[in-house]
């Protein structure tokens, strides 16, 4: 198996609160990496640090990703090299039309990579496609981004996106967060189909349910800022029956 | 000569003007509408007043006034220099009475067809105090769009000009003021007056882009069954201070008024939003709506958001208004970085989309490309 992400004894915060207090975890090629952990342990903040959100200071460590640090890197950068996030709570920008947005996107996308930039056309076909395969609504491409969606739709136009900008590395920072049992299939479906050997996922969940639909290569559980235990799905078997006072404290 | 140095008794036989801004008296620091626009340096300083030329303006299918004279003008379009003029008795503004009192003649244009119709206004003259006023007619039941730009190559000057408008009965006009200026030193003061007669409507755009000192200063009156719609881009930087105050008055029932202000602000730029929306008593059944909203670029700028009104009857069928200033929203800043949009193109995008609602209500994609290529001048 392929390192692609290796986090090193990471400590990180948000103000003066220091959150992750030295994660080590690696993360492998074209496998599904699910982290749970109680509320407040850091799930999140992992993410945030990881895309190189500002509200996030790392005071140590490091965080390696195909074989290079991209700590001191723009959250820009790091999404061109291919990490993406699907936020938990995606914001509303109203104004920005949802196609021009994700055009302006993919072109940034294709431009580091040496390609050449797709016109208004060419994009509205291959959204057009993408949306058809969601089974999204097609007024979505005029709307402004986000602006009014419900909550399925806000989490459906994530994968859209993520759809559109094909990434090596996916966060799912709790996909499954309001969404009903019809929509999490759908999501689950989506991302189901976007597996292959190559792109890596990290899932972010509180709840087992999703881990039915997308089948976890590793579980990872994060407690008061450090990874407690890794393994495989018996993990969250043995969850679902204790809790997370089974791993201790960190 | 300085402002306050003008000697009023020259202008005795103009009775009635001069009456008016003697009770009012010359604008100080403390009054309402010049508080935060920084008027003592303006009124300090010394200019060379320079009163605009009566000549035959040269066939164009454009108006230009250069430095207050008709210098081009379509040939088909009714202008006149005009003499005593009906005036507002009821402006805010003791500029507004100074300015006619110095414009001996008014440039009166009268619509009597239904037209778009562009008008430049160039402001040559650096060191003078340049008096000038404008008389718009537009005929009962004609639709006129009226496009203003202004060429500002004057340094150090003031230049006062406004609008008097009359909209008869069922009239209709777009007037959209596009003012950019880039001399942090040019200074302009514009009251303006609008007559909004029964069933009439007053689509008004301003876009104030730069680094001047420009203040516009609007009474608009409406009688029966009319609409105003004002609609207010501020895009400040360097030092610049701009403002639009006003006093709409819905007289007559029914009658209609919607403001929308969005202020983008960087450097150590002033913008100034002070409207002041009143129904009077006759005006039942009407409806008044304000909303102002500003951008901060950075902790330097400042906006004064004053939005008011004042309602003198039971009877109304809407009244709303609402102002935030804030800067950038961090989160969605970041959330389209996220998706490797460089950080000055999603600054750009954000601002864009705060003004959008503005860009598109006018159909105007020139004036929201000229945005753009200010904003990115800028960065």
């Amino acid at each position: 198996m392929k390192k692609v992400m290796q986090i090193i004894n990471l400590h990180a915060k948000i103000g003066e609160k220091e959150i992750l207090k030295g994660i080590d975890l690696d993360m492998f090629e074209g496998k599904v990496h699910a982290i749970m952990g109680p509320n407040g342990a850091g799930k999140s903040t992992l993410s945030k640090t990881i895309v190189g959100h500002p509200d996030v200071e790392v005071t140590e460590g490091d965080i390696i990703y195909k074989g290079k640090s991209i700590i001191d890197m723009e959250p820009e950068e790091r999404a061109l090299e291919g990490i993406f996030m699907s936020f938990q709570h995606p914001v509303e920008i109203p104004g920005v039309n949802n196609a021009y947005f994700l055009r302006t996107a993919l072109n940034a996308k294709r431009k580091h990579l040496g390609l050449k930039p797709l016109n208004a056309a060419e994009f509205l076909k291959l959204l057009k496609s993408k949306i058809k395969e969601l089974g999204m609504k097609e007024e979505m491409i005029h709307r402004s981004l986000n602006e009014g969606f419900s909550g399925g739709e806000k989490k459906l136009n994530e994968i859209l996106q993520m759809e559109i900008l094909e990434p090596d590395f996916v966060i799912l920072d709790e996909i499954d967060s309001g969404l009903d049992i019809d929509a999490l299939k759908k999501v689950s479906e989506a991302i189901n189909n976007m597996r292959d050997s190559k792109r890596t996922f990290m899932i972010i969940t509180h709840y087992r349910k999703i881990l039915d639909y997308i089948e976890p290569d590793f579980v990872h559980v994060l407690k008061n800022g450090k990874v407690l235990k890794t393994g495989g799905i018996e993990i969250v078997d043995a969850l679902e029956k204790e809790g997370y006072k089974i791993f201790g404290d960190a | 000569m300085k402002l306050v140095d003008i000697n009023f008794e020259e202008f005795k036989e103009q009775k009635a003007l001069l009456q008016k801004l003697k009770s009012m008296g010359l604008p100080t620091p403390k009054t309402e509408h010049y508080r935060y626009f920084g008027i003592k340096p303006i009124l300090d300083k010394e200019y060379s007043l320079t009163m605009p030329k009566t000549q035959k303006p040269e066939e164009a299918n454009h108006i230009e006034i250069e430095d207050g004279s008709v210098v081009k003008a379509p040939k088909s379009l009714y202008i006149e220099m005009q003499k005593n003029i009906k005036i507002d008795d009821s402006h805010y503004d003791q500029i507004y009475y100074l300015n006619h009192l110095l414009s001996e003649r008014v440039i009166h244009i009268e619509c009597e067809e239904d037209m778009d119709l562009k008008i430049v206004h160039k402001h040559t003259l650096s060191k003078a105090l340049v008096p000038y006023r404008i008389k718009l007619t537009i005929a009962a039941g004609k639709r006129v769009n009226f496009y203003e730009e202004h060429l500002v190559l004057a340094q150090d000057a003031l230049y006062l000009y406004g609008y008097d408008i009359d909209l008869q009965e069922n009239a209709s006009l777009k007037l959209v003021q596009n003012r950019i200026s880039n001399l942090d030193e040019f200074a302009l003061i514009a009251p303006h007056s609008v007559q909004c007669n029964k069933k009439s409507n007053f689509a008004l755009f301003t876009f104030d882009f730069g680094s001047a000192k420009t203040l516009h200063n609007y009474h608009i009156v409406l009688q029966e069954e009319a609409t105003t719609d004002a609609n207010h881009v501020i895009f400040g930087s360097s030092s610049g201070r701009m403002g639009n105050t006003f006093h709409i008055e819905n007289r007559g029932k029914e009658s209609k008024t919607t403001q929308l202000s969005r202020n983008i602000l960087k450097d150590k730029a002033r913008g100034i939003f002070d409207g002041l929306l009143i129904v009077k008593n006759p005006a039942k059944y009407s409806s008044i709506y304000q909303d102002s909203k500003t951008i901060l670029l950075n902790d330097g700028a400042f906006m004064v958001s004053k939005p008011q009104m004042e309602i003198y009857t039971e009877y109304i069928s809407e009244a709303t208004h609402g102002s935030t200033t804030g800067h950038i929203d961090e989160e969605a800043l970041f959330y389209l970085r996220q998706r490797g949009i460089e950080e000055s193109l999603a600054k750009e995008m954000m601002v864009v989309s705060f003004l959008n609602e503005i860009f598109e209500k006018l159909g105007d994609e020139e004036i929201k490309e000229e945005f753009i290529k200010l904003y990115e001048e800028r960065q």
